[in-house]
């Protein structure tokens, strides 16, 4: 097959753009992110963020996205475990279900509070020197 | 004659039987008392332990406040700032300061998003009280609240003396709520 000057084959420059593609967005996939952390009278007893790859494509557009520097060689984990304080504070821009219990038996107080991030999709681009973790709505 | 004086005689007997001899007995473990009509109130007593619990709860209704302020109903066309203040205490426990500082902070937000939930949302109070032998056994009111909340803000942070301090902002406009 010939291009329209019928100098340069078609079927090369196809594979070039892919190629260029390629090294702009190195890596891109989509991560299932859940949070959760909970206090108890007062104090912080558990915390979990799981993270997994998502196994099937997800639906959704882009809404609200954070940008690292890729340190890591597009490890999402170790990304997030050096910028733990910004990405909670981005995971509490999403949304968060707040569940609160406080009883008081015979004049004395206790209460739990738990904090949650439904399993959210989010889209990971890895790019040579950023990463850009956006959330699916 | 006889007979009228006999029967004479056993009715007036009967009649002092029923004259109530001393001071009245009160005897409220058997009386339910009428629920009012704005929350409901059960009271059950079990017979054999003169035992009764009495629940006050809210079943359907949320709690609201009695008194409103001007300024704190969302309008149409103005936008309401919800501020709160939300406590941390920072466990003992810790490898270092600024570990401490951070599980501390993580409980001050904590606190202020339920701050924040029970403002906008309402809290939902169920309370119990044991009465065993007229005195009060065992008294429990017990708090909830369960919400969903969105783009609150951090405004300032202090930590002092192991108790964090975390001011948090949340803006409501009437559109964000569906009629």
């Amino acid at each position: 097959m010939r291009s329209r000057d019928g100098n340069h084959s078609l079927t090369l420059t196809i594979p070039s753009i892919i190629f260029l593609l390629n090294s702009l967005v190195l890596n891109a996939g989509e991560f299932l992110i859940s949070y959760q952390y909970t206090v108890k009278n007062a104090l912080l007893i558990n915390e979990q963020l799981d993270i997994s790859k998502s196994m099937q494509k997800c639906r959704g557009i882009e809404s609200q996205s954070i940008i690292f520097e890729n340190k890591y060689n597009n490890s999402l984990e170790k990304t997030i475990a050096d910028n733990s304080e910004e990405f909670t504070t981005f995971l509490h821009q999403l949304g968060l279900i707040v569940e609160h219990k406080e009883r008081t038996i015979n004049s004395q107080n206790s209460s739990t509070t738990r904090l949650t991030l439904k399993t959210t999709c989010f889209k990971v681009d890895f790019n040579d020197t950023l990463v850009r973790i956006s959330a699916l709505k | 004659m006889k007979y009228s004086i006999v029967l004479l005689s056993l009715l007036s007997t009967l009649a002092l039987a029923q004259e109530p001899t001393g001071t009245p007995v009160e005897k409220s473990m058997d009386v339910v008392t009428p629920a009012p009509t704005t929350s409901t109130i059960n009271v059950s007593c079990p017979s054999p332990n003169n035992e009764c619990v009495k629940e006050h709860a809210a079943p359907q209704e949320l709690v609201k406040p009695a008194t409103v302020q001007e300024g704190e109903i969302l309008e149409k066309d103005r936008s309401l700032l919800i501020s709160v203040v939300g406590q941390g205490v920072a466990p003992m426990n810790t490898a270092s300061p600024a570990q401490a500082y951070a599980l501390a902070k993580r409980a001050a937000t904590a606190d202020a998003y339920r701050l924040i939930a029970e403002k906008v949302k309402g809290v939902r109070v169920e309370g119990q009280d044991l009465i065993q032998n007229m005195m009060v056994k065992r008294s429990s009111v017990r708090t909830s609240v369960t919400a969903m909340v969105r783009n609150a803000a951090v405004v300032e942070t202090t930590f002092k003396e192991g108790l964090c301090e975390v001011e948090m902002e949340i803006t409501l406009s009437h559109s964000q709520f569906p009629q």
